[in-house]
């Protein structure tokens, strides 16, 4: 139970990182925007099933209710993060943001 | 002029550094402030309200006047935004146009002309607005959940941290997230203004009738214990259904100020498409 605990921690993590490296190292709004969206999406799924199986720890009603619980969060978190993504590059589109081109300076 | 403002900024920060000096030691039981009064919270919130959450005690109960005021600030924050921004003469575009919904198709509507109301067709302010189905869609899933939540918020303040405030905010929140998904109008049509200031009044008067109630009942202005006899329970759960009532009122009134405010900020008081 632990490793798979740790496993899925870790796993969290890896992507969670891979987002904030993707923030800094990517060239304009719309790439930066990709691993903002997509990958703190699963890191926080990835991390928060680790929670939820920890909490179960000690099985009873009321820690399962809890891990429900946190799954739910996980549910509405991935309906709403890809979607305020969506409407910030949609805003992008319609402000006139030109998207970067092989070739053009990082912005 | 400015180095004469910078001067005086130092001045005062350097007072206040040298003033924080005579602060108690960071949590010195010695202190005025934990003597008496934060242990009688402490030890006695529970036998005398019943309410395992000492804040929403303290803030709804031992502390009520204070609150009462701090939910008509609220209150005469949105009165005041509405007296500012709020306009009532009537500037009709010459012509009105609408977009046909699923085709995304507008409509020019010559001066004086009007669509009957239908769900086919929305009003837009200029030619081109925009409208996005994702968003929308989304928007309207999460929108329940969130205003569930918000009653959950509201109703369990008395055991974990949440009440009126939080709560009235989450409901606003949900029903701001309507007007920015969709567009002012829409939320307008299911919170009409007239309603939202009425309801903003009435959360209001649930807290201040039901201090007056006390008053009444023949005990303090805000003392719930005297509302024993009308809800039928003894003194000690008297204080804790008057916790649960006044928090609605707040949660009310909260819900309501910050839908108004937004709907006069985003439309400059027009009450158009909005944002």
């Amino acid at each position: 139970m632990d490793i798979v605990v740790i496993l899925f921690l870790f796993a969290g993590l890896l992507f969670f990182t891979g987002g904030a490296v993707g923030i800094l190292r990517f060239p304009d709004f719309y790439s930066r925007l990709h691993p903002a969206g997509k990958l703190d999406t699963l890191g926080l799924l990835l991390s928060l099933i680790s929670l939820a199986l920890f909490n179960l720890h000690h099985f009873s009603l009321g820690a399962l209710l809890t891990s429900l619980k946190i799954l739910l969060i996980v549910v509405f978190v991935f309906l709403a993060s890809p979607t305020a993504t969506h409407a910030i590059v949609d805003a992008g589109v319609r402000a006139g943001l030109a998207p970067w081109t092989k070739g053009d300076e990082r912005r | 002029m400015k180095i004469i403002g910078l001067i005086v900024a130092i001045l005062v920060g350097a007072l206040l550094v040298y003033a924080a000096a005579d602060f108690p030691a960071w949590s010195d039981p010695a202190s005025p402030a934990s003597t008496y009064l934060s242990p009688h919270f402490i030890e006695k919130t529970m036998e005398e309200t019943s309410v395992p959450n000492i804040v929403t005690a303290v803030l709804a109960d031992y502390r009520g006047f204070d609150t009462m005021f701090e939910t008509t600030v609220i209150f005469s924050a949105g009165m005041a935004v509405f007296l500012l921004l709020r306009t009532f003469r009537r500037e009709e575009p010459e012509a009105r146009h609408y977009r046909h919904v699923l085709t995304g198709v507008t409509l020019r509507v010559k001066e004086g002309g009007e669509l009957p109301p239908s769900d086919d067709f929305e009003r837009i302010d200029s030619l081109w607005t925009p409208h996005d189905l994702i968003i929308k869609t989304v928007c309207r899933l999460l929108i329940p959940f969130i205003q569930l939540f918000a009653l959950y918020v509201i109703a369990h303040g008395h055991h974990s941290p949440g009440g009126g405030f939080q709560g009235g905010v989450i409901l606003g929140a949900s029903i701001i997230l309507l007007a920015i998904s969709q567009d002012l109008r829409t939320a307008v049509k299911r919170m009409a203004e007239k309603l939202d200031a009425l309801l903003c009044s009435v959360g209001v008067l649930i807290y201040a009738g039901t201090g007056a109630l006390c008053l009444l009942l023949g005990l303090n202005f805000l003392d719930y214990s005297a509302l024993a006899s009308v809800l039928h329970v003894d003194s000690i759960m008297a204080r804790s259904h008057g916790i649960l009532i006044v928090e609605i009122g707040v949660g009310i009134a909260v819900m309501c100020t910050m839908i108004w405010i937004y709907n006069n900020v985003s439309s400059g008081g027009k009450y158009n498409q909005g944002l």
